[in-house]
């Protein structure tokens, strides 16, 4: 899988061609493509936008992949978000983060100034809302981009997620999704077998991810200081316009391995859902259960089965029915069952460091690397899941790829007032 | 209320025994005479539950079994549903319960004032009255009691499902059931789709392998629902309000999973030829109002070796509804609904329609009867529902089930302490994590 996704694309340089063409680096850049590298060695300038929990952990996660990776700029809506995280990296990181006062960014348009700066890279960890448009941003900027899952909240944003990767593989440019499923190497090796037939045809299957309610997460009590924007944002996980829902949020990564197993996407789902214990204000709009079916093309139909609730039975994993036996996989292992009987086992690498290390080898080496498109493709399945749970009603691939009108962006990005939505009620709320 | 709470959605129901009735009643003649040539005697039928859907069974009884048959005597908790019901077999209706239209029936009916019974204890009082045959059609917390007692009786049943809404009921009716067997009485269950042709014929290719082994398969039951709105009357007890608005309190319905549900689950079991091993199931209510039951349901439930079904079952007005089954092998698959179904592969297979299964499930216990032949679907629709309430419990609580705990350990028991027109609070609607598996 990954030498397939890491093809070199002819046009750009070899290595020692570039390592005499330190002005051809500077024009490229200066056109708005991505400066070229030296293989192996050349310094890889990271900017950091997003400093919350996942942000912090990928920027020690990608500055720990490779030598010579420093991070020179840090952006956040909060500024107290920025400096805790740059303490934090500071201690874990010592001399590879390299931020000064004035590479900090704070404010809706941190993102901007940010990608002003003289970075290679930048790893987009705001709440999932922001991506489109700081990707879009960064894209055009001559950025390599590290992005979280999921990439967007709304039809609308993964058609600009789309859009964007596409200008990145115009401009020779890099895109790694925070997708660690796909460098684990057990759920490599075991997909590899289910493509390779292992199982047969596949007619059916099963992605359950059931967990606890994440009840102390973040702020509870709001200052009085905080305006509707400011609340709504630090409870980004339970508010389905910052978040999409745990079913894009966290499920994403479920999903995402369903489409690899089936190579494709969903042609339909039907789903339901609700909030039947996170019920409080507290907990913004989103629901805590969700069941959908998802039909792929020649009519298979699998489950997803996801709830954030306290107190439950947990599982987490997947599993591929085929004509000829079945796959069971989860962060462990990939358990074939039937004639062609296999076990893979994890190898305790740590996929979320090796998807950096890939993405800077790449950048190095000027291949492409490019999975844009296919978390697109996976956020769009999670959101399409809750888009129909959320109003009751059956829904086509095509449709809310291409004709969905939904955009959960707010009027204006301010810190001022921000009528809270209401929790969707199916049969009631808008097919948009 | 199994069509009640869904007029739009299910193609083929019991209006359609009207609308069709010229090809039906044909079909229904020669099968009466041919019964009637076997010779037996009168069979004496006992109705307990007067409302709709044991109105529409008596109906559909009477129109099944031979015209020297009657309807010998009627039970309800309540008198006005006995007179309603009375009156609407006698005169005919239209458009009243589940929209069904028919002429009288006064000249198969002789239940005078003396085999009238009302009241908790008006099946018993009916059992004792002369009949042969009963049709139990009260709401399906009472079932395991009735069945239990009516099988004691000696008496031939027709039962509506479900037939329980917690497991120790199950056991009395498998119990019950088992007893039948020796007795050699007759019982058929409300599972229409058992007497449907289309149903037969397909399933029958499963079984003989046109879909190769099954792996896979989905029942769904997606379609419209109510809420219970109106405030109980100064001086209405609690009890009477809530059997009255039976549906909506667990207790008594089971939950639409277990009331409705257990249609499609039915259809998995009867296919896989087999009950669930286990199963893990989600739900909730974000509509309905009023009542403690949910709206909605997702469960997989595993088969033995492995295989895993996905049911979904939701009454929420405006969704996108889906009422079918559909079962996958490793040589095709069969879609079926209750009014079509195919099956696609490497042998593929298209049925002719199938006749009105409301009436044919009584035609075929009348013919049980006449003949001896002691069909007994008791046990089998008591593991269909026993199906069904794991995957409540499971939802209700957030826990992963085995059926074995379920079917011979679980203690919950939804009775309440007494049954008297009196207080009975409402219990709460269950919260996942917190509402405890008993």
């Amino acid at each position: 899988m990954k030498n397939k996704a890491m093809q070199t694309t002819p046009n750009l340089s070899r290595r020692d061609f570039i390592k005499t063409s330190a002005a051809l680096g500077a024009a490229t850049l200066a056109s708005g493509t991505g400066r070229m590298f030296a293989a192996g060695s050349d310094k890889v300038r990271i900017g950091l936008i997003g400093c919350g929990g996942r942000g912090t952990n990928d920027a020690t996660k990608c500055l720990s992949s490779a030598e010579n990776v420093e991070l020179v700029a840090m952006g956040d809506t909060f500024g107290d978000r920025l400096e805790s995280c740059r303490q934090r990296l500071k201690e874990r990181l010592g001399d590879k983060v390299k931020v000064t006062d004035d590479a900090c960014f704070s404010g809706f348009d941190a993102y901007k100034n940010v990608l002003a700066c003289d970075v290679d890279m930048v790893i987009l960890t705001t709440t999932p809302h922001w991506r489109p448009m700081q990707l879009k941003a960064a894209i055009e900027a001559g950025k390599h981009v590290f992005m979280e899952k999921p990439v967007a909240v709304d039809p609308v944003g993964v058609r600009s997620v789309i859009a964007s990767s596409e200008l990145a593989d115009k401009k020779g440019l890099t895109i790694v999704a925070g997708t660690q499923m796909r460098r684990i190497s057990h759920l490599v090796e075991g997909i590899k077998s289910i493509h390779d037939g292992a199982i047969g045809e596949l007619v059916g299957g099963q992605c359950v991810r059931l967990g606890g309610g994440m009840l102390d997460w973040g702020p509870k009590q709001r200052q009085p200081e905080w305006s509707d924007m400011e609340w709504q944002i630090r409870r980004w996980l339970f508010i389905t316009w910052l978040s999409g829902d745990f079913i894009v949020e966290m499920h994403v990564h479920n999903l995402d391995v369903m489409n690899w197993a089936f190579n494709a996407h969903p042609v339909q789902c039907i789903g339901m859902g609700g909030r039947q214990v996170r019920t409080g204000p507290e907990y913004g709009n989103c629901y805590d259960h969700f069941a959908v079916e998802y039909e792929y093309p020649n009519g298979v139909r699998i489950e997803y089965m996801g709830s954030q609730i306290d107190g439950c039975t947990n599982r987490n994993d997947q599993r591929f029915v085929g004509t000829k036996g079945r796959a069971y996989t989860d962060f462990g292992r990939v358990v074939i069952e039937g004639p062609n009987k296999t076990e893979y086992a994890w190898d305790n690498i740590d996929p979320c460091i090796k998807q950096h290390a890939d993405q800077i080898a790449a950048i190095r080496e000027g291949k492409r690397l490019n999975e844009g498109k296919r978390i697109a493709e996976s956020t769009l399945t999670a959101i399409m899941g809750r888009m129909s749970a959320y109003t009751g009603r059956a829904l086509k691939w095509d449709w809310a790829m291409n004709a969905s009108k939904l955009d959960l962006s707010p009027p204006k990005y301010e810190f001022g007032d921000l009528e809270m939505r209401p929790v969707a009620v199916p049969g009631k709320t808008k097919l948009i | 209320m199994k069509d009640k709470a869904n007029p739009k959605n299910h193609k083929l129901t019991r209006r359609d025994f009207v609308k069709c009735s010229a090809i039906s009643l044909a079909a229904f003649s020669t099968a009466a005479s041919r019964l009637h040539a076997a010779g037996t005697d009168t069979i004496k039928v006992g109705l307990i539950g007067c409302g709709g859907r044991g109105t529409g069974a008596a109906t559909q009884a009477l129109m099944g079994v031979d015209k020297s048959d009657k309807l010998w005597a009627m039970a309800d908790l309540f008198r006005d549903k006995l007179d309603v019901s009375y009156d609407m077999l006698s005169k005919g209706a239209k458009g009243r319960y589940d929209h069904m239209d028919f002429d009288g029936l006064a000249d198969q009916m002789d239940v005078p004032e003396e085999r009238k019974f009302v009241g908790f204890d008006a099946f018993h009082k009916l059992l004792g009255s002369g009949v042969d045959m009963v049709i139990l059609a009260t709401p399906p917390h009472f079932r395991p009691e009735h069945f239990e007692a009516a099988v004691q009786a000696g008496k031939h049943v027709f039962m509506e499902k479900p037939v329980a809404v917690d497991p120790a009921g199950i056991r009395k009716v498998i119990a019950a059931a088992k007893l039948a067997k020796e007795k050699r009485l007759s019982v058929v269950a409300g599972t229409q789709r058992r007497h449907q042709l289309h149903y037969l014929e397909i399933i029958e290719r499963i079984h003989n392998g046109a879909i190769g082994e099954i792996v896979a398969a989905q029942c769904y039951w997606n379609s419209g629902g109510s809420s219970l709105t109106d405030e109980k009357p100064e001086g209405m007890s609690d009890m009477e309000w809530q059997v009255r608005h039976w549906y909506y309190f667990c207790w008594i319905c089971g939950d639409h999973i277990v009331e409705q549900h257990v249609h499609n689950i039915d259809i998995m079991n009867w296919a896989l030829q087999a009950h669930p091993v286990q199963c893990m199931g989600i739900g909730g209510r974000e509509v309905r109002r009023g009542g403690n039951i949910w709206d909605h349901f997702a469960i997989e439930f595993e088969y033995p070796q492995g295989v895993r079904v996905l049911s979904m079952c939701r009454q929420i007005p405006g969704c996108s509804n889906r009422v079918s089954e559909r079962i996958v092998g490793t040589k095709g698959f069969a879609y079926i609904d209750s009014a079509t179904g195919y099956i696609k592969g490497e042998n593929p297979y298209e049925p002719p329609g199938s006749p009105n299964p409301y009436v044919q499930e009584h035609v075929d216990l009348i013919k049980s009867i006449r003949e001896g032949a002691a069909l007994n679907e008791g046990v089998q629709v008591a593991e269909s529902t026993m199906n069904a309430i794991m995957g409540r419990m499971s939802a209700y609580t957030g826990r992963a089930l085995k059926w074995d705990w379920a079917m011979n350990a679980s203690k919950l028991d939804l009775t309440p302490p007494k049954y008297e027109l009196g207080d009975l609070p409402v219990a709460p609607v269950p919260v996942p994590g917190k509402t405890p598996l008993v």
